[in-house]
């Protein structure tokens, strides 16, 4: 069951609240200050906070609580006076994600914390440089897939030599990299438009892509195709025309690394074989060893069952 | 005062917003996006042979949104990396010259030919990627498209200098606003966050000595621009042939019997370049 938290020492409130979401469990605190700790200790999945508290002001409650990162994510609605319109707030400086104006209006209130909800779900789980789906929802996507008994292929990618290039070239050139290995893989999957598929970002240079079985060999020379062609122009004219960059590696000695190169690890689901997704990525792990040990783009394919 | 002017016109022509094109390539486009079965080589083929929707897809693909400015400079990546919608959407959002397409086709055919001029130049001189050279060759007077639609009064005026004095169009540029299309191109370049290399090219391809970084790019368009005006291949907008300036074929370490191996190459792709011309 879902757990809304609600910080306001008016009873029309809440009431109003209670009937708009009857199925989700609530919690009520009269008091700002002895909210923090539940705050702290057992986030909701949704904070609505009156400005208007007896003992510390709604803003000054919701400042302490996003000021942490691992709370910015639970969506914050705060409940105003229209007047308090007037003193000119600094949603800049104020992370609340909507508000509402007192007296509530009912059907507006429910359409209002539907859609900050339903906003909240979606900005949760992307990447923040590449804006794909990031590991909640792969992991969702997949066990969907597997429950349904769909057959697909499961692909992982990642970068050899990236870690290399970080070092020599700092990280906003190795985020340049990572920002065009997206488009590369975006595009390529979109290009067989209508099929069912997916592109995920599990963070740094790893990422996921899902396709139907049939069509993954053909996508998977596509992307290295692409990428093998693009890659060249994100290093300096020198390194670009040797082919290789020096760099100091994990144990401070400096040596040269190739042009980064792309491995690709598919795995299949085909009749049902994958029963959870921790299968999938064991399997993807162990495939991609094999990929690694190719110092130019490549993929493997899972051939264990498959003929 | 002059500086203010300069300052002013530069304002008018970064503010470029529609450049159009002409209405052979956009058709072409048009239908190739429609066709879902299309490929990107396909579709980068066509959209090579006009200057302004490869300018507008290097500007997008190279514009801080994406996340790699300055690293893109040929037609076939940029679209790998846009991808169909948004190429559909530049498309879409491409108008046609009308009234001017009539005297701006010679500028569209000489900047074709400089392309291909280009290309077969960085073949015989042995660089890399002579995909990159052709963009420049393509791209190397689109100053003077930006300057035709965003100055129209002064093209009028350079017009008019041209037919009164024995001036070539640089020239009568200078004259008339104070700069050329290559001080156009440089600041265009930066404006639109294009690759280095195509900056350089664009901006040095009257001086290729003056570039720092890149002197072969200059270079080989500059051969290029003076291979397709002495072929008279379209018009860059007189009637001269622009001077060879030998400094070029030194940076390339080129003879100019060298040069005799392009012509030969130049002869049949410049008569293929003859049905890009709509009607006549």
């Amino acid at each position: 069951m879902k757990h809304f938290f609600l910080v306001s020492s008016d009873a029309e409130l809440f009431k109003l609240f209670k009937e708009i979401c009857p199925q989700v469990q609530w919690s009520v605190f009269e008091r700002g200050a002895g909210a923090i700790e539940y705050l702290f200790n057992d986030p909701p999945e949704l904070l609505i906070v009156d400005n208007d508290l007896d003992d510390i002001s709604g803003l000054e409650l919701i400042r302490l609580f996003k000021s942490e990162n691992v709370y910015r994510q639970v969506p914050v609605v705060l409940c105003l006076k229209k007047e308090a319109l007037r003193q000119n707030l600094d949603f800049s400086m104020i992370e609340v994600d909507d508000f509402l104006v007192k007296p509530l209006d009912k059907e507006l209130t429910a359409a209002r914390l539907k859609l900050t909800l339903a906003r909240a779900g979606r900005a949760l789980d992307a990447n923040p440089l590449t804006k794909l789906p990031g590991n909640t929802s792969i992991i969702h996507k997949i066990q969907e897939l597997i429950v349904r008994k769909q057959e697909f292929a499961l692909a992982y990618a990642d970068l050899d030599h990236f870690k290399s290039f970080n070092d020599k070239y700092g990280f906003s050139r190795g985020d340049e990299v990572l920002m065009m290995t997206a488009r590369v893989i975006v595009n390529t999957i979109r290009a067989f438009a209508g099929m069912d598929s997916f592109v995920g970002h599990i963070g740094g240079d790893d990422f996921v892509f899902i396709v139907p079985p049939d069509k993954v060999e053909t996508v998977c020379k596509m992307i290295i195709q692409s990428f093998d062609s693009i890659v060249p122009n994100f290093y300096d004219q020198e390194d670009r025309t040797q082919g290789f960059i020096r760099s100091t590696d994990r144990q401070g000695k400096i040596q040269t690394f190739p042009i980064m190169a792309l491995s690709i690890a598919v795995v299949f689901n085909l009749k049902g074989e994958l029963s959870h997704y921790g299968q999938a990525s064991q399997i993807a792990m162990n495939l991609k060893k094999l990929a690694k040990k190719n110092p130019k783009s490549c993929y493997v394919l899972d051939r264990r069952k498959s003929s | 005062m002059m500086q203010d002017l300069r300052v002013e016109r530069k304002g008018r022509l970064l503010a470029v917003k529609d450049l159009p094109t002409l209405p052979t390539v956009l058709d072409e486009v048009s239908k190739l996006v429609q066709d879902p079965a299309s490929s990107t080589e396909q579709i980068a083929k066509v959209i090579s042979k006009d200057q302004v929707l490869s300018a507008k897809v290097l500007k997008m693909v190279n514009s801080p949104i994406y996340g790699f400015p300055r690293r893109i400079s040929t037609i076939q990546h940029a679209l790998v990396l846009l991808g169909f919608n948004v190429i559909k959407g530049l498309i879409i959002s491409t108008s046609v010259f009308d009234i001017m397409a009539k005297n701006m086709i010679g500028l569209w055919e000489h900047s074709l030919g400089c392309a291909l001029a280009c290309s077969s130049i960085a073949k015989i001189a042995g660089l890399k990627d002579p995909e990159e050279y052709s963009v420049a060759g393509l791209l190397h007077d689109l100053g003077k498209v930006v300057a035709t639609v965003q100055l129209p009064e002064l093209k009028e005026e350079i017009d008019v200098l041209l037919k009164e004095k024995e001036l070539t169009y640089i020239e009568a540029e200078v004259e008339v606003m104070g700069f050329g299309h290559d001080r156009v191109n440089a600041w265009l370049s930066d404006h639109w966050h294009l690759p280095l290399r195509l900056r350089e090219a664009l901006a040095w391809h009257h001086r290729p000595k003056s570039a720092q970084h890149y002197p072969d790019m200059a270079a080989v368009v500059h051969i290029g621009d003076f291979l397709t005006r002495a072929f008279e291949v379209g018009s860059g907008g007189d009637d001269h042939i622009s001077y060879l300036k030998p400094e070029a074929l030194e940076i390339l370490n080129l003879k100019l019997t060298d040069l005799e191996k392009v012509l030969d190459d130049l002869g049949q792709e410049f008569v293929e370049l003859s049905d890009f011309r709509p009607e006549d």
